[in-house]
């Protein structure tokens, strides 16, 4: 009686209509909306399906609708197990710079994520983005060196609908790039450190490429602004590239302003500060889910069984059939 | 309006539908016109070749403004609906020649999709630019799929409308021959179909977004209403199984249906900026 009423079209109704009301809901990914909008009526759609699998002798006598209720629940399943073990984040990594998990930012991670993301090793290159005039943004190539089980390092292309993919991490790049200045510090009485400092996304803030920045050890913090000479050029095609890229770093100490090129110096209260180069860096989307391709095929199981329900029963009763009853 | 060298092509194509929409409107709507079969005839073919003519100036138009920009028409708002014209006509013109007993469905079908032919005469033909994730094989399955889902919808909507107006006596001899409970059943299975069809567009557009944005589902404009409209498919198909309904009020939900499905394709653009996220 139990598997009977939850097997019920009528509770598949009124799942149908929570889930439409949790869709509504979710509409734009409010952060003031709970998943749980979504789950609970999944959940109970879950259930329904199932005992509606078990008892239907309409669902479970029809291959086709089996097919599809079947794949159906495990659309469900997957896509909650797929939630439970996500792991989404951005990263900004400059040329040349390994990446690190430490460094993902915005990390969105599931209870029962179980990759192994520390074993991921790729090395940033350099990249390119055409763009077309009115700066509408065309190709990205993003060039990285990945490594294999072997410790052999070879090269790959990536970029927009080409994701780098390493043990199931999903590296999309973004339209958050940009350019870096790389600076080596030497405290009075201390060694060296060389480091990189990302300006903001470039040509979304060519207007504004500063950042500012506190020398390791120091409470004083600078404002660095880097100075940019690119191709840029927004009524014309253009690509976004790091050779063809010069500038100086200006760089505020509280009154003091200096002008650095590339390869020059400036002493400040509590070192050295060496303005290296400009370097590029390219931010990616990181996007982890086990589910991915069962999810895939369990969607394609429910439309071809849905297909094949439907081909057998308009060909048992064909449309000129119908008509002449 | 800036006039762009397919505007001709499209003008042309917009006049031949115009024809067939004529046609089906005084052939159902004038009694006189109606009783002989060589008259129906006649309308018929008139009503069929209007229409294939169209799809094929409406299929030139779009391919001088493919060889223009570089691209296909799947950008803005002017090229998704030339060739939703375009693909509504072909489906329509299929059907319409393959199923003659639904042939009086024009009467509904045509002005449907006139109202985007007037959409698209008032419309900016702005060039568009490619965006880089658009490059990619789902695309051309998701934009299909999708096709072939709003035609099959446009068919049912077509049958429920003839449901509803024949109610009125001066309609009652529309499909004459079907009573309303095999006309309802002929509108569900358009809406069974385009549930399949529905489908397939959601698994190539994932597939799609999952290799150019890194998510394949992210509840963004296109995306809810989408999925409200597979849903609606699904509770109307199951309510019409658990409920004895009226075949009237099954022909509005079918009619409610489209609407949805409409406004999911064109009206989305209205009250989300980016109707993908990222698109750019």
């Amino acid at each position: 009686m139990m598997l009977k009423w939850l097997a019920s079209t009528r509770l598949t109704l009124v799942g149908m209509l929570c889930l439409a009301v949790g869709a509504g809901l979710s509409y734009d990914n409010p952060a003031t909306t709970s998943a749980w909008v979504l789950i609970t009526p999944l959940g109970l759609l879950a259930i329904n399906l199932f005992a509606a699998i078990l008892s239907q002798p309409g669902i479970n006598r029809r291959p086709g609708l089996l097919f599809f209720h079947i794949g159906l629940l495990g659309i469900c399943v997957l896509s909650a197990i797929g939630q439970l073990s996500t792991l989404e984040g951005h990263v900004e990594l400059s040329l040349g710079s390994a990446f690190h998990p430490s460094e993902i930012n915005d990390v969105k991670q599931g209870p029962w994520h179980r990759g192994n993301i520390s074993k991921v090793q790729f090395v940033q290159g350099e990249f390119t983005v055409d763009y077309s005039p009115r700066l509408m943004r065309g190709p990205t190539r993003s060039y990285v060196q990945v490594s294999d089980a072997h410790g052999n390092w070879s090269e790959k292309v990536v970029g927009d609908d080409t994701p780098l993919i390493i043990d199931g991490y999903r590296f999309y790049t973004t339209f958050n790039k940009g350019f870096a200045a790389v600076l080596t510090w030497t405290p009075v009485n201390g060694s060296p450190v060389t480091g990189a400092v990302h300006m903001p996304s470039y040509p979304l803030f060519e207007h504004k490429q500063d950042n500012r920045w506190t020398p390791p050890g120091e409470s004083q913090e600078l404002k660095l602004w880097l100075r940019l000479n690119t191709a840029y050029d927004p009524e014309n095609a253009w690509v976004l590239d790091l050779d063809s890229a010069t500038g100086v770093l200006v760089v505020n100490d509280l009154d003091d302003r200096v002008e650095l090129s590339p390869g020059e110096s400036v002493i400040l209260s509590g070192g050295e500060l060496r303005f290296d180069q400009i370097t590029s860096w390219m931010g990616y989307k990181v996007f982890y889910d086990p589910t991915l391709k069962a999810l895939f095929f369990s969607a394609i199981l429910a439309v071809f069984g849905l297909f094949f329900h439907y081909w057998r029963k308009f060909s048992d009763q064909p449309m000129s059939q119908i008509s002449t009853q | 309006m800036t006039i762009v060298p397919e505007h001709p092509w499209i003008w042309a194509g917009l006049f031949a539908y115009a024809i067939a929409t004529v046609a089906a409107l005084k052939y159902v709507l004038f009694p006189g016109q109606k009783a002989k079969a060589s008259q129906s005839a006649k309308y018929e073919t008139l009503i069929l070749g209007s229409i294939i003519i169209g799809v094929i100036l409406l299929a030139v138009g779009l391919g001088v403004r493919w060889d223009r920009l570089g691209h296909g028409p799947f950008v803005n708002l002017f090229e998704l609906l030339t060739s939703q014209l375009f693909s509504l006509g072909l489906i329509y013109a299929i059907v319409y020649w393959r199923i003659p007993l639904l042939r009086p469905s024009a009467v509904v079908v045509m002005p449907l999709i006139w109202i985007l032919g007037t959409w698209v005469l008032l419309l900016e033909p702005k060039d568009s630019t490619y965006p880089p994730t658009y490059f990619n094989d789902w695309l051309w399955a998701h934009v299909g799929f999708g096709k072939i889902f709003l035609s099959f919808c446009l068919v049912a909507a077509g049958l429920a409308g003839i449901l509803l107006i024949r109610g009125l006596d001066r309609f009652k001899n529309l499909f004459s021959t079907m009573p309303d409970s095999l006309l309802d059943q002929m509108a569900w299975r358009f809406m069974m179909l385009a549930l399949v069809f529905d489908s397939l567009m959601l698994i190539a557009g994932a597939v799609w977004a999952q290799d150019a944005w890194g998510r394949y589902w992210s509840w963004d404009a296109l995306e809810t209403s989408s999925f409200m409209t597979w849903l609606s498919i699904g509770a109307g198909i199951h309510a019409r199984l658990t409920y004895n309904i009226n075949v009237r009020i099954g022909a509005l939900a079918i009619l409610a249906i489209f609407g949805l499905a409409f406004m999911t394709y064109f009206g989305t653009p209205y009250y989300s900026e980016a109707a993908h996220k990222g698109v750019i």
